[in-house]
């Protein structure tokens, strides 16, 4: 299985779909992998880090089955074989006190999912060349 | 005594317990502990061979040595040192001396550090052997079951023991004046029954005499009273304690009251009642008239035995009505301790706070509220006396049977409350708790006009005299209720403090459902934004595969596309919506961050920020004075985005649309107007339009949700400011907002 540029955890479907679309219609070179359970996700991500395949970013709901959003970044930034991997934590909620606990636990950044795909497409496209192209990594 | 401020009450000052004579049908003589003599009655050389002056300095054998005619010395000392030594003469008195032939009785008693013997005759005027008599006497007292009874018994029996022409029984009522409740005398004299006599008829340390010694005899008001010497230390002789004393002298002004009654010698057995002086067995003669010290002692006796049977009569006859009392006390009480509505508990029952009194009315003053019940002033008046009774009552309890004579305005309801016993519940409230009792009308009749005490002589002096009428002077007394009794204070009391109890316990409930309300708008918190997470999800969808749609899809006709979009715009609509009440219900919650606003900054960006998004062409937009305001950044920025939003929507149709925004400074309030010329509000609305999703008829044709409005309003009750609004139809509005200054 190829290495994953961007890691995804998100349990609605029919998001997941409309972000495989933006992502591929921004560069259909990235690879997107996305798993719809919190604590799958945390397994699966150990075990990319032991195959050293590590994604360039993970991105993350806030509900997710499983595992929270808030205890799955935890328990990354817990592991040390993930904790340098930037997560930008992508969720509906503005609610401050999400963006600030999302925060504190060690987000590299809290991105309030924008409405409407074109919307959809700029965010993503933003992120896209910031943490795949411009920030500069250690994982 | 013309130095004196005139007034009977001087008699109050006058020391009578240190008169420094004795009557004169006996003589006195007091040793210091060594049993030196130390102070001398002058009249005992009529009694023996000696002159007192002589005897001051001697020791007491001198006196043994007159007395004595065949007994052996020292009898006196060993009834001193066996006096000191049980610290009582009770089983001592009387001894019988011999002098000149005749009885005498020695009756001794100490004083300070002092002893007095005194001799007096044993000769007596009684005609009955008291001693046989007396058992039987009591019985018949006691035979009476009403304490009305038991005092006519006992005036009766004291009559039949001690002789005397009139013996009364003088009862003190609470302001200290006395009425005579029982008599029984000479049938050729005028009766004093139902009399009353003023307090100072019979001034403060007298009646304190009357508890400590409690018996008094005045032997013959006509006889000249004795002076006492002694012995000088440091050159001055101090006077001598003579409270114990049975000589005693009388106090001048007693003596002239006695004269002006025409009443020769005197007779009295103090009737105490828990403690206190309750009355006097009276006895007066209208000729000189002395009872010997057995004669004196047995009256004491029957004195002490009313006393102890007034307790339990007097106690009977309030029983019955206590127990009523009582019992409405404890209803009320289990009814409080039912929680509930803590007026309603004590007012709207059968059982009420009227049920623990005698009282006729009774208002409760709680939670600004209040609640009257029975008789009561009208509302003008009750609301006065309300105030009054707040500002002046120091005490939890303020009781009268006088009303109108502490308070004025009272007498124009003195026939509703010329008493009051009132309570406080909560001094800082002002809550309170008062029962009334009606005027009672009544005929006092006094003995002699007891408020003209004072006499002119012949040479213009004022002088202190008693009165010398003793007419019966009748007076009619107004504004006077029956009293309160203890019983009623007691009540009032106990209730106070279940009330109290029950407002405390109230109060904590309340804290405890504020505690929970606290948690049920966390809750709605929580709740608002996982509904808000859960609705957009789906919209999103909706949107996104809408737009997908519009965008992967080439071949859609026109229509399809015009479809599309109404579908995006509704999804749009909905999610602004969403955003708007949760905006609203954070209002709520969110701490305030007080800072100086720079005004002109914050009216400017929203001005920029609205002309983009609401496209107005020939908008002219004024700024006027922008004084710094005082508030949450955010939530102020709300505010005048949400007015001039509105301002900007609703003149978007005049020619042109003008908005302005102008401040000024009072000097306690900065207040902004944010005037516009369009549609106006129907000011008959006015209080609605600040309500959440409410919508004016004349808005129809703009674009908005219903919230702005709501939102500003929360805002502003946040900061503490005010919001108001002037408007005409088809004319323009204004809308002024105030924020206090910071100070």
């Amino acid at each position: 299985m190829a290495v994953p540029d961007i890691f995804y955890v998100e349990d609605n479907e029919d998001f997941v779909d409309v972000v495989e679309r933006a992502i591929g219609q921004i560069d259909d070179t990235t690879v997107l992998r996305t798993i719809d359970d919190g604590a799958l996700a945390l397994n699966t991500l150990e075990k990319l880090a032991e195959d050293k395949a590590k994604p360039k970013l993970i991105l993350i709901d806030l509900n997710l089955p499983g595992l929270s959003g808030l205890d799955l970044l935890r328990r990354i930034k817990e592991t040390q074989a993930l904790r340098y991997v930037p997560i930008v934590m992508f969720s509906t909620s503005d609610n401050p006190k999400d963006i600030r606990s999302s925060l504190e636990f060690g987000a590299n950044a809290y991105v309030t999912k924008p409405l409407g795909y074109a919307n959809l497409v700029k965010c993503l496209s933003a992120m896209h060349d910031f943490w795949l192209k411009t920030s500069s990594s250690v994982a | 005594m013309t130095d004196y401020q005139v007034d009977l009450t001087n008699c109050d000052r006058e020391p009578i317990h240190i008169p420094g004579k004795v009557q004169a049908h006996g003589f006195l003589v007091a040793v210091d502990n060594q049993f030196v003599i130390s102070y001398v009655s002058e009249n005992i050389h009529a009694f023996l061979p000696a002159q007192a002056a002589d005897l001051l300095g001697q020791k007491v054998t001198t006196l043994e040595n007159l007395l004595l005619q065949g007994e052996e010395t020292g009898f006196i000392s060993q009834l001193l040192l066996l006096g000191r030594h049980t610290k009582s003469f009770e089983t001592i008195n009387p001894y019988k001396v011999v002098i000149n032939g005749a009885d005498y009785n020695l009756i001794l008693s100490q004083t300070g550090p002092y002893f007095l013997l005194e001799f007096e005759p044993d000769s007596t005027a009684t005609e009955v052997d008291i001693h046989k008599t007396i058992g039987r006497s009591v019985s018949e007292m006691l035979a009476g079951k009403q304490l009305k009874q038991l005092l006519d018994n006992a005036a009766q029996q004291v009559k039949q023991l001690i002789g005397y022409d009139r013996i009364m029984i003088y009862k003190f009522l609470d302001d200290g004046h006395g009425e005579v409740i029982a008599e029984v005398k000479e049938d050729h004299l005028d009766p004093f029954f139902g009399l009353h006599y003023p307090a100072t008829d019979i001034p403060k340390q007298a009646r304190d005499l009357y508890k400590k010694n409690l018996t008094r005899i005045i032997t013959d008001v006509n006889a000249e009273s004795s002076p006492i010497l002694g012995l000088a230390a440091h050159g001055e002789v101090k006077p001598l304690d003579l409270t114990c004393s049975a000589l005693r002298a009388v106090s001048p002004i007693h003596i002239q009251y006695l004269k002006n009654m025409g009443v020769a010698s005197s007779f009295s057995i103090s009737l105490m009642y828990r403690d206190e002086l309750w009355g006097l067995i009276a006895c007066h003669n209208y000729s000189p008239r002395f009872i010997n010290y057995k004669a004196r002692e047995a009256s004491k006796l029957i004195g002490q035995i009313i006393s102890s049977a007034l307790e339990y009569k007097q106690d009977e006859a309030n029983s019955q009505k206590n127990d009523q009392f009582k019992a409405a006390y404890n209803v009320l009480s289990d009814t409080l301790r039912k929680g509930g509505d803590i007026a309603e508990a004590i007012t709207q029952h059968e059982t009420n706070i009227l049920s623990i009194t005698d009282a006729t009315g009774a208002v409760l003053v709680y939670e600004d509220k209040i609640t009257t019940l029975g008789q009561t002033p009208d509302k003008d008046d009750l609301e006065a006396l309300i105030n009054w009774l707040k500002k002046n009552m120091e005490d939890r309890i303020y009781y009268t049977h006088q009303l109108p004579e502490v308070y004025q305005p009272a007498k124009g309801f003195s026939g509703m409350a010329s008493g009051i016993l009132a309570c406080t519940l909560s001094k800082e409230m002002g809550e309170l708790i008062a029962w009334f009792k009606p005027e009672q009308l009544s005929t006092v009749n006094w003995a002699g006009n007891p408020n003209k005490p004072v006499e002119v002589d012949e040479h213009g002096v004022v002088t202190l005299s008693p009165r010398r009428s003793f007419d019966v002077w009748q007076e009619t007394v107004r504004n006077s209720s029956e009293r309160w009794t203890r019983e009623e204070i007691a009540n009032v009391l106990k209730l106070r403090d279940e009330v109290v109890f029950a407002i405390n316990r109230q109060a904590n409930e309340i804290r405890v459902l504020n505690e929970k309300l606290k948690q049920a708008y966390e809750e709605l918190d929580t709740f608002s934004f996982t509904i808000s997470h859960d609705l957009r999800t789906p919209l999103s969808t909706i949107k996104n595969y809408s737009e997908l749609l519009l965008e992967a899809n080439q071949s859609l006709d026109d229509d399809a596309r015009r479809i599309l979009g109404k579908v995006i715009a509704g999804a749009d609509k909905l999610n602004f919506l969403i955003k708007e009440v949760l905006n609203y219900s954070r209002v709520g919650r969110i701490d305030l961050d007080y800072t100086e606003i720079d005004m002109k900054a914050l009216v400017q960006e929203i001005k920029n920020d609205l002309v983009v998004a609401l496209n107005i062409n020939n908008l002219q937009f004024e700024i006027g004075e922008t004084p710094a305001l005082y508030g949450d950044q955010t939530m102020v920025t709300q505010v005048f985005a949400n007015l001039l939003n509105n301002a900007i929507k609703y003149s978007a149709k005049s020619n042109p649309p003008k908005v302005r925004v102008d401040g000024k400074e009072t000097s306690s309030e900065v207040i902004y107007s944010i005037s516009d010329n369009g549609i106006g509000i129907d000011l008959n609305y006015y209080n609605r339009i600040f309500d959440l999703f409410k919508r004016m008829d004349n808005v129809r044709g703009y674009e908005g949700t219903g919230v702005g409005l709501a939102i500003v309003k929360r805002i502003i009750e946040k900061h503490n400011a005010r919001i108001w609004v002037e408007s005409e139809l088809g004319a323009g509005t204004v809308f002024y907002v105030a924020f206090k200054r910071n100070v």
